[in-house]
């Protein structure tokens, strides 16, 4: 009994000292919060149609980080992220449906094959930069179209592949599986940020060449990164394969590409949580406008464009700047009405 | 016999119609201080390009204790002991100052050679204070000036503990208070030892540079490059006096 109590007060010290000082930490607990409580919450959680959206979110705010892993972070210029998420959700569908994989077998199996495909692609893309590597790899989610309507019988065409085994019975219970395994890799994709070899990835990004002078294999983490993302994009298609009960060729449309592109930039690219934030903005905010059917996605692109045009390093990364400021001698973050750094009682100008 | 330290026979590089480099030979004895001179576009930048493996060269061999250098990659010779830095620096501006340290602490060597090393932080800032910007180990690297760019080349290239270190212009752009510091740095680079915890063996150098009066204190030997072939090899005092030398930096009748 006294240890739990010990261990509270140690929880209760550590709560008070290290997560309410900073604002960006509350945000991130009451973000766990609202994600963890949905389902309870009076008026999104008794709607099941809610429920769907918030469940969508989670699938794509997998998608939007895994993105930023790659593009963002290392630099290497995806539009063609939906390869990834498609061949998750084809994989997982197929192994669902032909070898009936229950699925917490078939999205780690697709997630995996998904992480084939990143090699395949990452190893020719070595040797581009810039917008030709964005281009190049625009091409693979078209040529798997092609291959998916050249296959019908197998890939199911148009159609895609339907009847996949649902994730869990009750729509509560998928939506809690999705939200704690967004809420999971998320927080590995922003360790990993956070990491060494996080260092690394965003050298690369900067200056490849000065990153090979310092000793550092470049082709390793290239294509590491090039797997890590697919790992995680390919969770998300898996996710939604079983969410959604089919797979169709919709998981590897240009569009997908695109909107991802458009989250990550929108909530503020080199941050995990920007893209994260982002979809959970954006995407209920799509749902939100349908009280004008037509003019939807002009009111949509017309909110991007006017929050890109204050905020050209994104949402999020914005409002961080202005609730919390940095200090200038140990650049730790404070909050913004403190005059003296809570760390180093520098003063904050 | 061992072989020797380095070796680089008949180098080769032409861009396009453009000899860079011709037919150069360079013996190099280990812990030996090499110092690279020649006018504008003579082809220093480029033999330590080809040295580093960033370029390619057209024929020739580089050997590096007795191990071939050419056809590999950067990472490779890197990791075999042969360090560089840029001539116009390339610091991955928005990373702090001693994350970028820590990328080439995270090299392959460097941590196999500091096996009693277990935070690559420490390490890093070891070699921060060797270069003398560890004060400024948290600010970007956007925020430096040109003088503290050119250590963090430095600290940068000795992360990796090299036996060999290509310095490209290393008093480029510093003020004649900063040459003389980074003078001094080189000097007790070379004179080897423990830094905090990085150990430098005093490795040799080749240094690439246009102040002469800086370079001749530092360096045992000069070797003058013009339109990318060897013109004057020998002690700094012989060099200097050298008429090609002169006619090559002044122009013919000069002086």
């Amino acid at each position: 009994m006294d240890l739990i109590i010990f261990y509270f007060r140690k929880l209760f010290t550590i709560l008070k000292k290290e997560v309410l000082v900073l604002p960006s930490r509350v945000v991130v607990i009451l973000f766990f919060l609202f994600v963890l409580l949905l389902p309870v919450l009076p008026v999104i959680g008794n709607d099941p149609y809610m429920l769907r959206i918030f469940t969508l979110t989670c699938i794509y705010a997998i998608f939007a980080a895994s993105w930023d892993l790659l593009s963002g972070y290392t630099g290497q210029m995806n539009f063609g992220h939906a390869l990834f998420f498609g061949v998750g959700a084809y994989s997982a569908a197929l192994l669902n449906h032909h070898i009936h994989i229950p699925p917490w077998g078939s999205i780690p199996i697709g997630a995996l094959v998904a992480v084939l495909a990143g090699l395949i692609i990452g190893i020719p893309c070595l040797r581009l930069k810039g917008t030709y590597l964005a281009l190049t790899t625009l091409a693979f989610p078209i040529i798997l179209i092609g291959i998916v309507f050249a296959f019908p019988d197998q890939l199911g065409g148009e159609l895609g592949i339907s009847g996949i085994e649902r994730i869990a019975r009750s729509k509560v219970i998928s939506y809690y599986i999705i939200a704690i395994i967004m809420l999971g890799l998320c927080t590995i994709m922003w360790a990993i940020t956070d990491s060494k070899l996080g260092i690394i990835l965003h050298a690369i990004r900067e200056d490849e060449i000065a990153v090979r002078t310092a000793g550092i294999n470049t082709t390793r983490y290239k294509l590491l990164a090039f797997s890590l993302s697919g790992f995680f994009a390919g969770v998300a298609g898996g996710l939604y394969a079983h969410y959604m009960r089919i797979a169709g060729p919709s998981t590897l449309e240009v569009s997908l590409s695109f909107q991802v592109v458009i989250w990550s930039i929108f909530g503020g690219i080199v941050s995990i949580y920007g893209p994260i934030g982002a979809v959970f903005v954006l995407f209920p905010l799509l749902e939100l406008l349908r009280f004008w059917e037509q003019g939807r996605t002009l009111m949509f692109a017309c909110i991007i464009i006017l929050i890109l045009l204050y905020m050209p390093d994104g949402l999020f990364p914005w409002l961080r700047d202005k609730i919390e400021k940095e200090c200038p001698r140990c650049k730790k973050r404070n909050f913004w009405r403190r005059k003296t750094c809570r760390i180093c009682t520098a003063e904050l100008d | 016999m061992d072989a020797p330290f380095l070796d680089i026979k008949g180098l080769d590089k032409s861009f396009g119609g453009l000899r860079a480099i011709n037919n150069v030979h360079i013996h190099m004895a280990q812990k030996e201080v090499l110092g690279l001179i020649g006018p504008n576009g003579a082809g220093k930048t480029t033999l330590i390009r080809l040295i580093m493996g960033i370029l390619r060269p057209d024929t020739g061999s580089v050997r590096f204790r007795g191990k071939e250098v050419v056809g590999r990659k950067t990472w490779t010779i890197v990791n075999m002991g042969i360090a560089s830095t840029f001539q116009n620096m390339r610091p991955f501006r928005r990373l702090p100052i001693i994350a970028n340290v820590m990328v080439s602490c995270q090299c392959p060597r460097a941590m196999k050679r500091g096996e009693w090393v277990k935070k690559i932080e420490a390490k890093a800032m070891d070699a921060l204070e060797f270069a003398g910007i560890s004060d400024m180990a948290l600010e970007d690297a956007s925020t430096l000036s040109q003088g503290d760019l050119k250590r963090l080349e430095v600290a940068r290239a000795i992360a990796t503990e090299p036996d060999l270190l290509l310095l490209d212009e290393p008093f480029g752009g510093l003020s004649p208070a900063e040459t003389d510091l980074m003078a001094k740095s080189i000097k007790r680079l070379h004179k080897g030892g423990r830094f905090g915890r990085l150990h430098s063996e005093g490795p040799a150098m080749i240094i690439v540079e246009h102040k002469l009066q800086q370079l001749m204190k530092i360096v045992d030997r000069i070797v003058v490059l013009d339109f990318g072939t060897i013109i004057a090899d020998g002690p700094p005092e012989e060099v200097v006096k050298n008429e090609k030398v002169i006619e090559a930096y002044l122009g013919q009748g000069g002086v």
